[in-house]
């Protein structure tokens, strides 16, 4: 049960980043389509769960003093495995994508579960974290890519959905309104909330 | 002190496995790495300046020639795409860089194996919108095609068969004087690809 | 000459590290509540993101580049990055400790704001010599600094205005940040 609860926190109690306003900056950057927000969630979501499950592992070997640096190495390692085979394997997201891969390093998602959760919690629990906060963040980046795709240039996932007459927002795409579709993502779940409680 | 050394024994291991895996996984993910760069970096240049109708993958292909020896001692290698029907080449291209305004200009070559320029395609360059970066234009690069050797590859003022883009000589020369370079390396490469 | 000074308003203003290029985003929205410690951030950030590009420059230089060992660029950037704040945290600690009262709690989220290892990552990536890879990076940290004034600025003003309520807070915060951003398009195609 309490590892099902792990699982499913990420997706909506706690999603990364609408609810635990983390990692903003892939989250704005990325997501001028619903593709990108994909690519970057999932492979977003593959650091997060190989980090967790590593360091949930390593927990005990690793002296309290030196974890952060520890933790910082294990997540590097994979961003670098994510960054190879995504040039080898997937070159035009990889370029679309860009300094944003590097950038997984510094997500403060991958190094704040592993400080918060997967440094005190056993392998499962730590996995199922992981990959509940990954899938929440993947659907929070595909969704603000998604609509951001829609109002900027008619189409999601590049299957034009707006119509012949439509006339695309091109300020969508562009960083003022990746700042105002967030902020009025954030408030509508605000809203949600409170008419639920 | 027995803490000390156990954080330094931690985190060399850490790094040290580290460093084997990733060393691993950049071999193992070289070769189709290289390919992905060249087919989207090159390959859509090279879809242009060679002509239709080859049955194979001049990417997969390309042939490395050795072009001699820089200061240092290391060859100078330059690949070489050909474009094969019934796996014998009808045609090859190549790069070939010029300085143009701002910076350097490159172009993919187009060669049929007489010699006769098949297409020219600009990859790279920095020139100014609207002006020099008018060479990409088919108007400018199409008039490359049919073209053969150094006489009738230079600018029209220059009693070549080229016309500028009108506002960027700068620019139209580079292109001119890469696809110039091209020309002279072509016996050389012909020798070594056919 | 000349070309120094299109880097630096293309820096500063055109790509504005945070504004066109979103890096720095969440100390961007979390220090911007009070000025005091808006400032405090800006002037950390400024001397982490000079220092850790030239140190990085001279790393991907002189001991990446030469081994062929390009591909673990990231991973030695970030511990450069992460040990140098703490070389710093100790140094002004021990040796200049006005300067560390004022930036000290800053240091530490230094490490993990994405516009330090951006910015190195970046100057690598242009090909920058040296001289650029300095200017670049003060001019980048310079523009983040004043972004960041600024939005503190509008944000101090907010606190006080009748703002919808579910709106309170972060949305309207990120609203401000859109507005500021919408305001710096003005300087696309200056440079």
């Amino acid at each position: 049960m309490s590892v099902l609860s792990e699982f499913t926190k990420g997706l909506w109690k706690e999603v990364p980043p609408f609810r635990l306003v983390l990692g903003l900056c892939p989250t704005l950057a990325v997501t001028t389509a619903a593709k990108n927000g994909l690519g970057m969630g999932l492979a977003t979501t593959f650091v997060l769960v190989c980090s967790n499950i590593l360091v949930s592992l390593l927990r005990n070997v690793i002296p309290s003093k030196v974890r952060i640096a520890g933790f910082i190495v294990i997540i590097a390692s994979f961003v670098v495995i994510v960054e190879l085979v995504m040039q080898a394997y997937f070159y035009p997201l990889f370029k679309v994508l860009g300094i944003f891969i590097p950038l997984i390093v510094v997500n403060c998602i991958i190094l704040g579960r592993a400080e918060a959760f997967a440094s005190k919690n056993g392998l499962i629990l730590s996995a199922a974290d992981g990959l509940g906060m990954g899938i929440g963040f993947t659907m929070s980046l595909t969704f603000l890519g998604a609509v951001r795709e829609w109002m900027g240039s008619g189409s999601v996932f590049g299957v034009p959905l707006a119509g012949p007459h439509f006339q695309p927002f091109a300020i969508m795409l562009k960083p003022p309104g990746a700042f105002l579709c967030l902020a009025v993502i954030l408030a509508i779940m605000n809203l949600i909330s409170a008419k639920r409680a | 002190m027995r803490d000390l050394i156990k954080m330094v024994v931690v985190l060399t291991a850490i790094c040290g496995t580290s460093g084997l895996v990733l060393s691993y996984v950049n071999e193992a993910t070289k070769a189709p790495r290289e390919y992905q760069l060249l087919k989207f970096v090159k390959g859509p240049s090279l879809k242009v300046v060679l002509p239709e109708g080859y049955d194979n993958d001049p990417i997969t292909d390309k042939i490395q020639v050795k072009l001699g020896t820089d200061e240092k001692g290391q060859p100078i290698l330059k690949d070489v795409f050909p474009a094969k029907k019934d796996g014998k080449i009808v045609a090859f291209a190549y790069d070939a860089t010029a300085s143009g305004y701002h910076g350097p200009v490159s172009l993919m070559i187009g060669f049929a194996p007489d010699g006769t320029l098949t297409g020219v395609s600009v990859m790279t360059h920095s020139e100014t919108p609207g002006l020099g970066a008018r060479i990409t234009e088919p108007a400018f690069t199409r008039q490359f095609a049919k073209l053969k050797g150094l006489d009738q590859v230079k600018l029209s003022t220059q009693g070549g068969r080229i016309d500028a883009v009108s506002g960027a000589t700068i620019s139209s020369t580079a292109a001119v004087t890469a696809v110039q370079e091209a020309i002279k390396l072509f016996p050389k490469i012909k020798e070594e690809v056919l | 000459m000349h070309e120094y000074w299109l880097l630096i308003v293309g820096a500063v203003f055109v790509n504005n590290i945070i504004l066109a290029r979103y890096l720095g985003n969440c100390p961007f929205f979390g220090v911007s509540n009070r000025m005091d410690t808006a400032t405090g951030m800006a002037m950390a950030v400024v001397f982490v993101i000079t220092l850790a590009s030239c140190i990085t420059w001279l790393v991907e230089k002189y001991v990446l580049a030469p081994f062929g060992l390009e591909y673990l660029e990231t991973i030695a950037f970030i511990l450069v990055i992460a040990s140098l704040v703490q070389l710093v945290e100790m140094f002004l600690q021990k040796s200049v400790p006005a300067l560390y009262r004022a930036l000290g709690i800053y240091l530490p989220l230094i490490t993990t704001n994405c516009a330090v290892l951006g910015v190195a990552v970046l100057c690598v990536e242009e090909d920058f010599n040296f001289i650029k890879t300095l200017v670049f990076a003060f001019a980048s940290a310079v523009g983040y600094g004043m972004a960041l004034i600024m939005l503190t600025g509008i944000r101090e003003r907010i606190l006080v205005a009748p703002v919808p309520k579910h709106l309170q807070g972060l949305p309207v915060g990120l609203i401000s940040g859109g507005l500021l951003a919408l305001a710096f398009l003005g300087f696309l195609g200056m440079v």
